[in-house]
């Protein structure tokens, strides 16, 4: 029975489709168990019916209307409410892929808010001016700055 | 153990599918001579269309129609939902037009689009069974009827004179398959797709394809088994009898 196992499912290939050492293998196979030789008499008992199944139902449908159909759909996407259409269904059927695309632009903005702060409380700092009489002493991120006037007292 | 399918992109297509003679005893509409012929003639088709020849775009429609509401139908199992997955499929197909390059068939395109659209609108259902192995075991090998098909629809099926009950048997049968063993047999029995392109198509190893294929005629023919009864039962079985 352990060769059923690897030998049925090979039941059913076509020409080609199987290597030259399992073609003769299940060749083998089949020549000593008659259920795998049941198996491949029902399969050819049943080749091809799933297919004419289906085709039978298709040619039972009326595809006069089916051509129209398809062009108007291609109409309907090119119109504006046709995109917005498509971006809803976008949305719907794909909500992971545009929670992630309407979240990038927020961090984005955010990290941007964070950084143009941190520069402004930098530039505060320089501003602060600490002045005693001439020379200013200016406050910055590095420490203090001592601003030394060039021109001569009385000037 | 189930393995999650990755999605194929298209429209981009990697290698020409080869043409394989079609057997005999398998009703396949996809190989051959004729189907060489109606591949240079789609081609013209496409060409036309690219260049904005609406006629040609519909003419295409109309030869594929049938064919990709067959493979839509065999895979979500409803004919409405069946309907609106072909007509997208064509209209994705029109989108994408222009990336065509001819490296396959022009149907082989439209059914890849038609299986992922199927695909998705089962998923978007989520209508699925939990029965979905894909490897064989001991215990799969159990009866399911091969004795009684074999003998009770004779090897030669079109002898039958109940045909038009036994299409409807294994319409009915089909639908009671899960979802990844139906996508394979419509791929296998319609399109014609050998191991390898089921294997590309589906983006599973030959040998999952080898045995989602043994488990989907397994479950089938099983669902097929009352009817066989019957059938031999009334004695309409047995091959060539009949025969023309």
């Amino acid at each position: 029975m352990t060769d059923c196992v690897r030998y049925a499912p090979m039941i059913g290939a076509r020409e080609g489709e199987l290597k030259s050492e399992e073609r003769t293998g299940l060749a083998e196979h089949l020549d000593g168990c008659a259920a795998c030789r049941a198996r491949a008499a029902a399969q050819r008992a049943t080749a091809g019916l799933v297919s004419e199944a289906l085709l039978a139902q298709a040619n039972r449908r009326d595809f006069g209307p089916f051509v129209d159909g398809v062009m108007a759909r291609i109409e309907r996407r090119r119109s504006p409410r046709g995109i917005l259409a498509r971006l809803r269904a976008a949305v719907v059927h794909h909500p992971r892929i545009t929670f992630g695309a309407a979240l990038a632009p927020v961090v984005a903005a955010l990290a941007i808010l964070v950084y143009v702060r941190t520069a402004h409380d930098e530039v505060a700092r320089v501003l602060e001016l600490n002045s005693e009489g001439v020379d200013m002493v200016v406050q910055t991120s590095d420490g203090p700055l001592v601003l030394i006037d060039d021109e001569p007292e009385g000037t | 153990m189930t393995r999650r399918v990755a999605p194929l992109s298209y429209p981009a297509v990697r290698r020409r599918r080869p043409v394989v003679p079609c057997p005999a005893e398998t009703v396949n509409f996809a190989r051959g001579e004729a189907s060489v012929r109606m591949e240079a003639d789609d081609l013209a088709l496409v060409a036309r269309a690219k260049s904005g020849d609406g006629e040609a775009f519909r003419a295409l429609v109309v030869r594929y129609q049938r064919k990709v509401y067959a493979v839509a139908l065999g895979i979500v199992k409803d004919a409405d939902t069946a309907w609106d997955v072909a007509q997208e499929a064509f209209v994705r197909v029109h989108e994408h037009l222009g990336a065509f390059k001819g490296e396959s068939a022009f149907s082989t395109w439209v059914f890849r689009i038609t299986t992922h659209l199927g695909i998705d609108a089962v998923r978007r259902e989520r209508v699925s069974l939990k029965d979905d192995v894909d490897e064989v075991r001991e215990a799969d090998l159990g009866d399911a009827a091969e004795g009684i098909l074999g003998t009770a629809l004779g090897s030669d099926p079109q002898a039958t004179a109940l045909r038009r009950e036994l299409l409807g048997k294994i319409q009915a049968a089909l639908e009671t398959l899960p979802e990844k063993h139906r996508t394979i047999l419509v791929l296998r029995e319609i399109e014609g797709l050998s191991y390898e392109e089921l294997a590309e198509r589906l983006g599973i190893h030959k040998g999952t394809v080898m045995s989602r294929l043994f488990h989907a005629r397994k479950k089938m023919q099983a669902a097929l088994r009352d009817y066989a009864e019957i059938v031999q039962e009334d004695g309409g079985g047995g091959g060539g009898d009949d025969a023309e």
